[in-house]
């Protein structure tokens, strides 16, 4: 029981799980289990009740970035004809397959892929690089915009149901195994409850001062990334909730001391940069507490009827949404966290998220009356980062908020 | 008119069609524009409206970046220029497909930057290899169809909707007997004329471009007499679309026939007709899964050079020139693989990055010449 065992810190609880996962995936074939690819935001619960293990790449290209790889293995490619503006993560995944580089000795290969399209379309491209060079199938998870127009969402979901069917018939034909919906009522279930926590933990960041940063919600979202649908996922969360709740958030300290702004961020993190961010913030009294993309993986499962919900929770995420909505999503954020202070990260390396952002703005802006900062970089390769540009802009940004506070504390402003 | 005016004419509207949607309008018909790829021109046409590509602009771009940051694939950049600074009086609406992120967002930015009296979002499938895009092709057309009567007032008969079909199946046939004119005899038509006329297509009424296609067809057949004596080389073109289209002009000065091609604009537009059917919104739906492969739609992994290289064969072109589109990120992933394929095959391949501002004419003209140089030294040596 879990109980008996020595108590573990989620930290502790997260490494553990993480290594057990890579240990597990990489002697899959040994025991005569199956390895998938797939993306971030996908139907992965369907992988898990079917005993298939599935390994997400842009996982470990957010480790080789981390650990600053991302250049030297774009490089790699780039001498094979493929382009510096691609994704990092699929510029930092192909690299390893160039180089064999990788800080935890790599990923295993895949039987099977499966690529959702709600979150982006380069993913589509980058594992059909993959699926052409493994010569394994590649299963597009088709999720067309989630528009605003009751017929078109009613037919999208009846479309994405299709699909799940479909991709169920395809794992039936790969490891010649029948499927097994009672077993799926059960993974989701587990999904259910885990993302349910994991929103709790984000959630925590509307307590003032907050008791965590983005850094730490990005540091913690990669359980219920790849763990979603099983039980130690649960587990993971509910440590993490109440360790938070008893170190921080009763004893009312927060993740920085003078709290003054705090921030959203829009976009992906610049993976390897964040702890400088953290630390350059802190000394203003700023804090980035939240952005859509960590909410991505806060869904809202009902297990009665898995195959709808899988398709409802993954054809709606922001990153598959119209515009206005997904500004929504963002001003429900700045409501619940009391949000004063907007970065807008326009990241070269993701098209999917990046491309409508100045009319993101206008919409934020307009509701908030909160000036937004919007810089341009990329979230994994350092030779797309200035930093002296950027620090001198989001310097520049916090001392324009301070100005706005004081104007608004001698009552020059509204 | 004569072959030579018709094709002046043409080739007039190919290059600036705002005349020619200027009298449409004026004969009370209103235009909706589409950029690429895949919507259902005879719906649109059936009830009531013109249906218009919309192909970006050569002009300057003044107004788009501040709306798309400067990775966003020339393309869609220039078809954003195109109606937000040039000619948005010329368009009553648009149905707008979405095949990649890009577009995906353009559509939202398009929403909010250009306010127009209809709307519709036209959802293709972005896979093609199982039984639910079927599905899904047939319900979304069944969607466009009723936002369309919503917007005329009227229903879209099963007549009128076969009308259109037959006529739009008229023009792709006759496109076809040109093209396949200027296989048998490369110098018939030149590369500009040919392209020209199918980008003509993606402008005018069929009912408009027909009459002048037929007269062009018996032309073409009248002057289709003896071998051609000089020796030309046969090319296949490859991408999405070629632009801006001056290229075609210098392979035309280059002394080069096009007898193949997997374009958007271009082969893949023209190809594949409407079959019979009795239920036409499936008729369309056969339609769309009939066509070449178009690289951000997932279809079997290596479809897109497979159905290349078949057009190679088939057509005994000597080599490839593959177009591709600055920033376009669908293209930057197929290109390497591609690049392969084509060396392991022995298919002399050239790759020019095109920009909708920018010819560069000189230094492709270089990068041209060289390479067909080299073709005619395989002749020579092969």
């Amino acid at each position: 029981m879990a109980e008996k065992e020595p108590k573990l810190t989620a930290k502790e609880f997260s490494k553990q799980l993480t290594q057990k996962y890579y240990e597990g995936a990489k002697h899959a074939h040994e025991q005569g289990k199956y390895i998938a690819y797939t993306t971030a935001v996908s139907p992965a619960e369907l992988f898990y009740a079917h005993d298939v293990i599935p390994i997400y790449p842009e996982n470990h290209s957010v480790m080789m970035i981390t650990h600053r790889m991302t250049a030297e293995l774009s490089q790699s490619i780039e001498r094979k004809g493929y382009t510096s503006h691609l994704c990092a993560y699929a510029r930092s995944d192909l690299g390893f397959r160039e180089l064999q580089k990788s800080p935890i000795g790599g990923i295993p290969d895949p039987d099977f892929l499966l690529a959702c399209n709600a979150q982006c379309f380069t993913l589509t491209k980058w594992f059909e690089v993959l699926s052409r060079r493994y010569n394994a199938p590649l299963f597009v998870f088709d999720t067309p915009q989630f528009i605003r127009d009751k017929r078109a969402r009613e037919e999208i979901i009846k479309y994405v149901m299709e699909q799940i069917y479909e991709m169920i018939e395809s794992l039936e034909t790969l490891t010649g195994k029948k499927f097994d919906f009672d077993r799926l009522r059960e993974v989701v279930e587990y999904s259910r409850q885990a993302s349910i926590l994991y929103k709790t933990y984000l959630d925590m960041a509307s307590y003032k001062p907050s008791p965590i940063s983005i850094f730490d919600a990005l540091i913690n979202m990669a359980i219920t990334v790849y763990l979603r649908g099983t039980p130690e996922a649960v587990q993971f969360y509910q440590l993490l909730v109440d360790e938070v709740m008893e170190t921080k958030v009763k004893k009312g300290i927060g993740v920085i001391p003078n709290e003054k702004y705090r921030l959203y961020w829009e976009n992906l993190p610049i993976w390897f940069k964040f702890r400088d961010h953290f630390k350059l913030l802190a000394s203003y009294g700023a804090v980035i507490l939240t952005s859509l993309y960590v909410h991505a993986w806060s869904y809202d499962f009902d297990p009665s009827d898995p195959v709808r919900t899988l398709a409802e929770n993954y054809a709606s995420v922001f990153s598959n949404v119209e515009l206005e909505e997904r500004a929504e999503m963002a001003l429900d954020l700045f409501r619940r966290y009391s949000l004063n202070g907007n970065l807008m990260f326009l990241n070269r390396s993701c098209k999917a998220v990046s491309f409508a952002i100045h009319e993101l703005r206008d919409i934020i802006t307009e509701k908030t009356g909160i000036p937004a900062l919007i810089f341009e970089s990329d979230m994994g390769d350092p030779r797309f980062y200035s930093e002296s540009q950027i620090r001198t802009r989001i310097e520049a940004y916090l001392e324009t908020l301070d100005q706005l506070s004081f104007e608004r504390e001698r009552g020059l402003r509204e | 008119m004569n072959q030579k005016e018709i094709l002046e004419k043409v080739q007039a509207i190919a290059q600036d069609p705002f005349p020619y949607l200027k009298g449409k309008k004026t004969e009370g018909r209103k235009i909706l524009g589409s950029p690429l790829a895949d919507v259902p021109s005879e719906l649109i046409h059936a009830a009531g409206f013109l249906p218009v590509t919309i192909l970006g602009t050569n002009r300057p771009i003044v107004k788009a970046s501040a709306h798309l940051p400067d990775n966003a694939c020339s393309l869609s950049r220039s078809n954003l220029e195109l109606v937000l600074n040039y000619q948005r009086e010329d368009f009553d609406g648009f149905v707008f497909p979405q095949v990649c992120d890009t577009t995906q967002h353009l559509s939202d930015i398009w929403k909010m930057t250009i306010p127009s009296e209809f709307f519709a979002s036209f959802l293709i499938p972005r896979q093609v290899d199982r039984t639910s895009a079927r599905h899904w092709f047939y319900a979304e057309t069944q969607r466009l169809k009723s936002q369309l009567e919503g917007f005329s007032g009227s229903p879209i008969t099963d007549d009128a909707l076969r009308k259109s079909i037959r006529l739009y199946n008229e023009a792709r046939t006759l496109l076809r007997e040109i093209y396949q004119a200027k296989r048998m005899s490369p110098t018939l038509i030149s590369n500009r004329q040919l392209f020209d006329l199918i980008r003509a297509f993606c402008f005018m009424a069929p009912e408009d471009i027909i009459p002048l296609l037929q007269t062009l067809v018996s032309d073409l057949d009248a002057e289709k007499s003896g071998e051609e004596k000089k020796r030309v080389i046969r090319i296949s073109l490859s991408g999405i679309v070629v632009e801006p289209a001056e290229l075609f002009g210098l392979l035309d000065e280059l002394k080069v026939s096009v007898v193949a091609d997997d374009l958007i604009v271009g082969s893949r537009m023209i190809d594949y007709d409407v079959p019979e059917h009795e239920d036409l919104i499936m008729a369309l739906t056969e339609r769309h899964f009939s066509k070449s492969p178009f690289s951000p739609i997932r279809d079997v992994g290596t479809r897109l050079y497979d159905h290349l290289l078949r057009r190679v064969e088939e057509t005994k072109a000597e080599g490839i020139i593959y177009f591709h589109i600055k920033f376009c990120e669908s293209q930057d992933y197929d290109l390497p693989d591609m690049k392969s394929v084509m060396r392991e095959r022995k298919i002399p391949m050239i790759v020019l990055e095109t920009e909708y501002q920018t010819a560069a004419k000189a230094q492709t003209k270089t990068r041209l010449e060289a390479f067909i140089e080299s073709l005619y030294g395989e002749q020579i040596h092969g």
